[in-house]
C-alpha cells in the first residue's frame, strides 16, 4: 500500500471514531441533528461524483431523494416492508432513474443540462400531487407510530446495545453514509473515477483515449441517483414524514451549494458541506428573525465563503496539508 | 505527520470537551412539566420566516408582540412571563418536523402555539400527541383539527373551518337566493374540498343547486379553462374557493367572458382586502363588486373600527412592541387573537400549569370577548365538538372595503 492510501485510511478511522464516539459527548437532540448531517453527506457524496468528478452539474438532486423518500414510504405503508429494508429498493429505483434521465441528458452539456436537471427539480413535486393515489398526494403520507418504522420515540435494541430514538437515527445514517464515502472513494481511486475525471477535463481527450463519453456520464448519473435515494430514504425514516413540499426545488439547490462549499471533485471536505447545509440556516436565523434578514445572512455568508474559500473545505483541507508538511 | 496526529488529539479533546459542557447543560431542571417554572411558561411555534409564504410569518409576529405586551403590563399569566420561541420551517413540512422536535427536546417548550399550515401540523401531529406535548391553536382550517380530536386530544385547531365557513356560504344563498344555480371554483385538496363539501352541506333540502364544480391544481398556471366551463353550465352563481393568486384571476376570466353572475362568493383565504383590489382592477372589474365573504375577526384597515379600544390597543401593542411591522397587514391580529385565547386557556389551567391541565381545560372551554374578534364571537370546545371558533359574519365588498352585515351565523360540527 502506498503512503497516501495509508493517510487516508488514517483519516477515515479517525472520522470513523469521532462519529461513533459523538453521540456519548452531544445531548439527545443534537444527535438528531447529526443524523441529517449524515443524511446530506449521502447526497453530497453522490453529488459530488456527478458534479465534482465528472463535470456535469445537477439541480434536481432533490428529486432524486423524493424518488428515495416516496419508495421507502410507500414500500413501508402499503407493502410492509421493514423501513431500514427499503434503503436498497429506494437506491436501486433512483439509481434506475438516474440512469433513465441520464441516456438523454447524457448529450446535454454546461448550462443545458443545469436547466434540464432543473426542470425535474420542479416537476417532480407537482407529479406527486398528480398520482395522489399512488403517493397520498398533497397530505402526504405519515410514518410515524407505524409498526414498519423501528422506532417512534422508542428505545431500539441492537447488537445488544440499547440506543435511544434519536441516537439509532444518527447510527443507522451514520453507518449508511460511511459505507457511502468508502464506496465513493474505492470508485474513483480506480479507472472508472479516471474516466469521470477524464470526462470532466477534456471531453474530446476523453474521447480520443478510448473513453464512451455516453456510457460514462450515464454510470456516473445512475450512481449519483442511487446515493440520492438512499438520501431521501434516510431523510423519510428520520423525518418520519413525506409530502410533495418535503423535496421543494430548494433542496436541489440547497445541495449543489453543499458541494460547492466541500470543494468540488474531492471528497475530504464533504462533511463540513453537510454540515453547512444542515446547520447554516438554523444558525442565520438565529442572528436575526426580522423579516427577511436569515436569507440576507445565509446569502452573505455564502459569498464570503466562496471569495475567501474558492477551493471549498477541501481546498482549506488541502492547504492545512501543504503547511504541516512543511 | 507527528504535528498532524497532535492537531488531531487536539481537534478531538476541543470536540469532546465542548460536547461534554453541553451534556451538562442539559440535565439541569427537574421538576414538573417541561417548559414551566414558578414565573415563565415557555411556548414554541413553527412559522414561514423565509420562503414562498414568508408573508404568513406576521401570525407569529403578532403573537409575539402580544405575549410581550402582557409581560410588560401583567406581568405574565398567573406570575409567569410568556415567552414564545417561534422558528422557521420555510413552509416545508420536513423542515417543521425537525424543527418541532428541536423546540420539544433540546428548548423544552411547554407547548407548541399557532405553529403555521395544514400539511406542517399534520406532520408533527402524532409525534406531540405521542409526547403529550399540546399542540395549541393551530393556525390552518383544516376540517381534521376537530374531527379527529379523540385520536390526538391534545391537538386542538383555532379558527372555522373550511366546512363551516362552506355551510355558512350555503345556508345564506338558500335564504336569500331560491332558485340559485351555483357553480364552483376549487383548490383540488383538502382545503377546496372542505368548503365545497360544507357548501353542499348547508345547500342540502333547498332549492339551490350547485350544477358545476371545477378543480384546478395549485400548480397549473391559470383557471381559465375551468372558469369558461362554468360559464358554460349556465349557473348564475360563482363560489370561488380559490387561494389568493387563482381568485383574481378568476374575477378577471370571467369578467373577460362577459359573465355576469347574479352572486359571487369568495373564500376568506383569498378575500384580504389587498386582493380584493388588485381583482376589481382599480373599479373596473364591476364582478368584484358585492362579492360576498366571511369574517371572525377585526380588520385594521376596516374604518368602522377606527375607534374602537382594542384596535386602538392593537396599533398601541405593534407600535411597541413589533415597531418595524405593517401595522395594517390583517394576520397581526390573528396572531393576537391567538395569543389573547392562549392566555386566557392558561390562565383558566390555574397556579398548577401542567400539560395535562391545560389539555383538560380545553376540553370544557368558554371564552368570550376577545377584543381582536368581532363582537359576541365566542371561543368554545365542549363534549364532542372541538371547533374552538365556529361562528362568524358575513361581509360584502362594497366602495372598496368589507362591509359586514346580518348577525352572526353559528355552525354545529355534530
Amino acid at each position: 500500500m502506498s503512503r497516501a492510501t495509508i493517510r487516508t485510511l488514517a483519516a477515515f478511522a479517525t472520522l470513523a471514531v469521532v462519529v461513533a464516539a459523538l453521540p456519548a459527548f452531544v445531548n439527545d437532540f443534537r444527535a438528531q441533528q447529526f443524523a441529517y448531517v449524515g443524511v446530506y453527506l449521502v447526497a453530497l457524496t453522490g453529488l459530488n461524483i456527478l458534479t465534482g468528478y465528472t463535470g456535469q452539474i445537477s439541480l434536481g438532486h432533490g428529486a432524486f431523494m423524493a424518488i428515495g423518500g416516496y419508495t421507502t414510504s410507500i414500500l413501508m405503508i402499503d407493502h410492509g416492508v421493514k423501513d431500514v429494508a427499503t434503503i436498497p429498493f429506494a437506491l436501486v429505483v433512483a439509481g434506475v432513474a438516474g440512469v433513465l434521465f441520464g441516456l438523454p441528458a447524457a448529450r446535454l452539456s454546461g448550462l443545458y443540462l443545469a436547466l434540464a436537471t432543473f426542470g425535474i427539480a420542479l416537476a417532480t413535486p407537482a407529479l406527486i400531487k398528480k398520482f395522489e393515489g399512488f403517493t397520498g398526494g398533497g397530505a402526504g403520507v405519515n410514518l410515524f407510530g407505524t409498526p414498519e418504522l423501528t422506532a417512534s420515540l422508542t428505545p431500539v435494541r441492537f447488537l445488544g446495545l440499547e440506543l435511544n430514538f434519536n441516537n439509532w437515527l444518527y447510527y443507522l445514517c451514520w453507518t449508511v453514509a460511511l459505507v457511502g464515502y468508502v464506496v465513493a472513494w474505492l470508485i474513483l481511486r480506480g479507472r472508472t473515477g479516471r474516466a469521470f475525471r477524464a470526462v470532466r477535463d477534456s471531453e474530446t481527450a476523453a474521447v480520443s483515449s478510448g473513453i464512451s463519453l455516453t456510457r460514462t456520464k450515464v454510470l456516473a448519473f445512475g450512481i449519483s441517483a442511487a446515493y440520492a435515494g438512499a438520501a431521501g430514504s434516510l431523510f423519510a425514516i428520520t423525518t418520519t414524514f413525506v409530502n410533495p413540499d418535503t423535496f421543494p426545488v430548494t433542496l436541489s439547490i440547497f445541495l449543489l451549494v453543499g458541494v460547492v462549499v466541500s470543494g468540488l471533485g474531492s471528497l475530504k471536505g464533504l462533511v463540513a458541506g453537510a454540515i453547512f447545509i444542515q446547520f447554516m440556516p438554523l444558525w442565520s436565523q438565529h442572528v436575526s428573525k426580522s423579516p427577511g434578514a436569515p436569507a440576507v445572512v445565509y446569502g452573505t455568508v455564502l459569498i464570503l465563503l466562496i471569495l475567501v474559500l474558492p477551493g471549498g473545505a477541501s481546498g482549506l483541507i488541502a492547504r492545512l496539508q501543504h503547511l504541516t508538511r512543511r | 505527520m507527528n504535528r498532524k496526529l497532535m492537531m488531531t488529539c487536539v481537534a478531538l479533546v476541543v470536540a469532546l470537551a465542548l460536547g461534554v459542557t453541553a451534556a451538562i447543560a442539559g440535565t439541569v431542571r427537574g421538576g414538573s412539566d417541561p417548559g414551566i417554572t414558578d414565573n415563565s411558561i415557555l411556548l414554541g411555534g413553527t412559522a414561514p420566516l423565509t420562503g414562498p409564504a414568508s408573508q404568513y410569518a406576521s401570525v407569529a409576529r403578532g403573537a409575539e408582540a402580544y405575549f410581550k405586551y402582557l409581560n410588560a403590563t401583567k406581568g405574565g399569566i398567573n406570575g409567569r412571563k410568556i415567552t414564545y420561541k417561534y422558528a422557521d420551517d420555510a413552509y416545508n413540512p420536513a423542515q417543521s418536523v425537525p424543527v418541532t422536535r428541536q423546540l420539544v427536546e433540546q428548548d423544552k417548550v411547554f407547548a407548541i402555539f399557532n405553529s403555521l399550515g395544514t400539511a406542517h401540523n399534520v406532520a408533527v401531529r402524532p409525534y406531540l400527541n405521542a409526547m403529550k406535548v399540546p399542540q395549541l391553536f393551530v393556525a390552518s382550517g383544516a376540517t381534521t383539527w376537530g374531527r379527529d380530536y379523540a385520536q390526538y386530544p391534545y391537538t386542538i385547531g383555532f379558527q372555522p373551518s373550511y366546512q363551516a365557513e362552506g355551510w355558512v356560504y350555503g345556508k345564506y344563498l338558500s335564504r336569500t337566493a331560491p332558485g340559485a344555480k351555483v357553480a364552483v371554483l376549487f383548490q383540488n385538496d383538502d382545503y377546496g374540498k372542505d368548503l365545497l363539501g360544507g357548501l353542499k352541506r348547508g345547500l342540502q333540502r333547498s332549492k339551490v343547486k350547485v350544477i358545476a364544480a371545477q378543480p384546478y391544481e395549485v400548480t397549473s398556471p391559470d383557471v381559465a379553462s375551468q372558469i369558461a366551463k362554468l360559464k358554460a353550465s349556465g349557473a348564475d352563481t360563482l363560489a370561488i374557493f380559490a387561494t389568493p393568486t387563482f381568485a383574481i384571476q378568476a374575477f378577471q376570466f370571467a369578467n373577460k367572458l362577459g359573465w355576469k353572475p347574479k352572486h359571487v362568493i369568495n373564500n376568506a383565504v383569498a378575500s384580504a382586502s389587498t386582493s380584493m383590489q388588485i381583482a376589481s382592477s382599480a373599479g373596473q372589474n364591476k364582478l368584484v363588486n358585492g362579492t360576498i365573504s366571511i369574517q371572525f375577526l377585526k380588520d385594521p384597515t376596516d374604518p368602522k373600527w377606527k375607534n374602537d379600544p382594542a384596535m386602538k390597543l392593537y396599533r398601541t401593542i405593534m407600535k411597541k412592541f413589533a415597531p418595524s411591522a405593517n401595522v395594517a397587514d390583517p394576520l397581526h391580529v390573528y396572531g393576537m387573537a391567538a395569543a389573547w385565547t392562549a392566555s386566557d386557556a392558561l390562565k383558566k389551567a390555574g397556579k398548577d400549569l401542567t400539560r395535562e391541565s391545560l389539555r383538560k381545560t380545553l376540553d370544557t372551554f368558554t371564552a368570550t370577548g376577545n377584543p381582536f374578534m368581532l363582537p359576541g364571537i365566542a371561543v368554545k370546545t365542549a363534549g364532542k365538538d372541538h371547533y374552538p371558533v365556529e361562528q362568524m359574519l358575513l361581509q360584502k365588498w362594497q366602495n372598496n372595503s368589507w362591509n359586514s352585515f346580518g348577525g352572526l351565523w353559528g355552525y354545529r360540527a355534530s
